[in-house]
């Protein structure tokens, strides 16, 4: 991340407040970076979710999906332009430790906000609320509803849990399957080994929208997943800029198109409103 | 009394150059007639009053600026955009209210004498939709100009239309139908899904974005106007040493050439300013703690009780929609706990562990649960008010709440036990009892809730009174003060040129 250099007055008040030492000058006259003054971005993205941080080819830098089209709409609201935006790959593993260490400014990945990992980063959005559903294969008929699950299997990707959710949450005995990712679950499903996979619907849908026909949603969704833009911890000034860029992102219907574009093929059912924020701080 | 450069000279008493040699440099630098002016003791005496004059003058004005400054941040906060930021919250609470009442009215079907009953029921229905068309006038002068806010304020507007339509239709279904307390009737049912879906997705999110960007408002605000005063700050500290340095400057050269050790006005003017510059700075410092404190103490804190609240209202309300619709009762749980968790959080995944939870954290505040091995403590609305009360009563208060919330929980619980034991007389004969608007869980937690949110208000006016309190006697104090300084010059100088007449 590259700042733009328009704060000589600050500057010298600063100086100058350190001199008189004056306590708490460096945070009101704005000595702390925020993200809303760079201009340029390295924003992290998940590279194995198509529809929503795929990269085209392994290796190549090159990203595409609904994240990566949400990402590129934040920066440019925040003043930078598309090739100042790096995107970089991150696992959901090292999401917070990415942002805390500073390699990356931005996470655009499937983030959902959580309680406890507002204690280490700060959210603007949900941009997206997901809900977690179950995809299973078309013809299995006899699958209507969550509860028709019991006793199946069901494929989750590793650390998850969506399928604790099931079994713990809604108290329904599945047998939980742990795939290495969520496409090894998809194939598992698509080859039969599993009955049904479990995570967020969007996730689905990008997977669903790559073999349309294949699979169906059981169109249970019992949680909401909502997808945060995870940012440097306490940058409240970016955390609101962020969330200002989302509702327009919604209100002139950029939200929509894509939306559109990456899961319109398939049946679900999204939501085209802007999502209820969680707040800055 | 202010002399201006232009005073005319008095060659015929002028003494001799300070520094011998100055006779030839004269020419040299094209400016002998200025240079000469300068040269007599008078006219050096001049110049010296007219700094120190000058910078007595200036250290009034950046200190008035200043603590005009301090004012206008303490009014916004205190009475523009602070309140109105509060009067944003009511938005969110009175629309998850009108949502919780139309789904108790269809839960009760025919019998209107459940909880507090039908028509009370439909009373509150109407007396929230009151309150949000208020709030949203409100809204909708406080957005007034901010493009994204603005939009959001006309589309809930114009979304509470829609949404009354489709209640009112849910309401007549159900009626024509006369559905039995807990069979909501399958056409009332759809027309409510439709309803509560559009408040859930279009018009709760747009209400509660108003108010946190109301809340981002008032943070802008002050943080410009705290670092607008900071600034003022260190220029009042800067033009109290120059008059200072003013000041010295001329007591060294009436001691010079007069020979006299002291000017007493002078010394006087020095006390007088050293004084005037620390009690302003003073004033300022404190009262720009004053107002942070009832920001951060009073306004934020009573804000994201205010939103804890409204989220509250929408979470007992899914008690109603979990035993009315039974196809997504397991969706309605699941939200339910997640709302909970929003209120309250604790790291469990389940209805049951929460229940737990929630009892622990009631038994044993003032002390909390976690904070180690992976576990975040108390988080959420009110678990993170519950880290440190620092305000009186604060404590109290809210063990009476964390006590409230957990009977909540714990009807909750005997709620969905019934609906696990087949009884669903006695679920629905609990959730109204909750919902009861007299002596009901829910508004025993409401008032419990209001008695800790009023804790934090006060602090909030407390600090914008006594903010105020710290400038007010400045309104006098500064430009006597200032025109004492300029009397003690005049009396410090007098004397002495007094003497070349």
């Amino acid at each position: 991340m590259r700042f733009r250099h328009r704060r000589v007055a600050a500057a010298a008040a600063l100086a100058a407040a350190a001199v008189f030492g004056l306590p708490a000058c460096s945070a009101v006259l704005g000595g702390e970076e925020s993200l809303v003054d760079a201009d340029s971005l390295t924003v992290g993205v998940k590279s194995d979710q198509p529809g929503l941080g795929l990269e085209t080819e392994a290796g190549s830098g090159e990203f595409e999906g609904f994240d990566v089209d949400v990402a590129l709409y934040i920066a440019e609201r925040l003043g930078v332009a598309p090739e100042n935006v790096d995107f970089v790959a991150v696992t959901s593993a090292e999401r917070e430790e990415k942002l805390i260490s500073g390699e990356v400014d931005m996470v655009v990945a499937t983030y959902s906000i959580t309680p406890a990992r507002r204690t280490q980063v700060t959210f603007g959005g949900p941009y997206y609320v997901a809900k977690q559903d179950v995809l299973v294969r078309a013809d299995a008929t006899g699958i209507q509803g969550v509860r028709d699950l019991e006793g199946l299997s069901v494929c989750q990707g590793a650390g998850s849990n969506s399928a604790a959710r099931i079994t713990e949450g809604l108290g329904i005995p599945v047998e939980e399957v742990e795939g290495e990712t969520y496409s090894d679950c998809i194939e598992r499903l698509s080859s039969g080994r599993v009955d049904a996979v479990s995570t967020d619907n969007l996730i689905l849908a990008g997977f669903l929208a790559q073999s349309p026909g294949a699979f169906r949603f059981v169109n249970n969704p019992f949680t909401d997943e909502k997808y945060g833009v995870g940012l440097p911890y306490g940058d409240i000034e970016a955390c609101e800029a962020v969330n200002n860029a989302i509702s327009r992102m919604y209100q002139e219907g950029d939200a929509t198109e894509m939306l559109d574009r990456w899961f319109g093929e398939t049946d679900l059912e999204m939501v085209y409103s802007v999502p209820q924020f969680e707040g800055c701080d | 009394m202010i002399p201006s450069s232009s005073t005319p000279p008095e060659p015929t008493r002028s003494t001799a150059p300070a520094v011998p040699g100055r006779t030839g440099s004269r020419a040299r630098d094209g400016r002998p007639r200025l240079r000469h002016r300068l040269a007599t003791t008078p006219a050096r005496v001049w110049l010296l009053t007219v700094v120190s004059c000058a910078a007595v003058i200036g250290l009034f004005a950046s200190a008035a600026h200043t603590l005009d400054q301090a004012r206008s941040g303490l009014d916004v906060l205190g009475r523009g955009a602070g309140p109105q930021a509060m009067a944003t919250t009511e938005l969110y609470l009175s629309l998850a209210d009108m949502d919780a009442r139309i789904a108790d009215v269809l839960l009760m079907g025919t019998d209107h004498d459940l909880g507090s009953g039908r028509e009370d029921a439909l009373g509150q229905y109407e007396a929230s939709r009151e309150r949000a068309n208020e709030a949203l006038l409100q809204a909708a002068s406080l957005t007034e100009g901010e493009g994204v806010q603005q939009r959001n304020v006309e589309e809930v507007l114009d979304g509470l239309g829609a949404y009354e339509r489709l209640a009112t239709e849910a309401l007549l279904r159900n009626d024509e139908a006369g559905a039995a307390p807990g069979e909501v009737d399958a056409g009332a049912l759809e027309a409510y899904r439709g309803a509560t879906r559009m408040m859930h997705t279009e018009l709760l999110p747009k209400a509660f974005n108003v108010g946190l960007d109301s809340s981002a408002i008032v943070r802008a605000n002050h943080e410009e106007g705290q670092a607008a005063v900071t600034l003022g700050l260190l220029w009042v500290g800067g033009v109290g040493a120059a008059v200072l340095l003013s000041l010295f400057g001329l007591q060294v050269y009436l001691r010079l050439r007069f020979r006299r050790r002291f000017n007493l006005p002078l010394i006087g003017a020095s006390a007088v300013t050293v004084v005037l510059t620390a009690g302003v700075v003073l004033a300022l410092v404190s009262s720009s703690g004053h107002q942070s404190a009832a920001k951060d103490e009073g306004l934020d804190a009573a804000m994201s009780l205010a939103r804890g609240g409204a989220i509250a209202t929408d979470m007992q309300a899914d008690q109603s929609r979990y035993l009315l619709d039974p196809d997504q009762a397991d969706n309605y749980q699941q939200v339910y706990l997640e709302r909970s968790q929003q209120v309250l959080f604790r790291p469990v995944s389940n209805l049951a562990d929460y229940y737990t939870a929630i009892d622990e954290v009631a038994a044993s505040y003032p002390e909390l649960p976690g904070g180690g091995d992976g576990d975040p403590g108390t988080l959420g609305y009110l678990g993170e008010r519950a880290h440190e009360a620092l305000l009186p009563g604060q404590e109290e208060r809210l063990a009476q709440v964390l006590e409230a919330y957990n009977e909540l929980q714990t009807q909750d619980r005997r709620l969905r036990e019934a609906v696990r034991d087949g009884d669903t007389g006695e679920a629905i004969d609990v959730r109204m009892n909750v919902a009861h608007s007299g002596d009901g869980t829910f508004a025993a937690y409401e008032e419990a809730l209001g008695g800790l949110t009023e804790v934090h208000r006060e602090a909030f006016d407390e600090g914008i009174r006594r903010g105020d309190a710290a400038l007010s006697a400045w309104t006098w104090l500064l430009p006597a003060g200032a025109l004492l300084l300029l009397l003690l010059v005049a009396l410090g100088v007098r004397p002495r040129l007094a003497e070349y007449r």
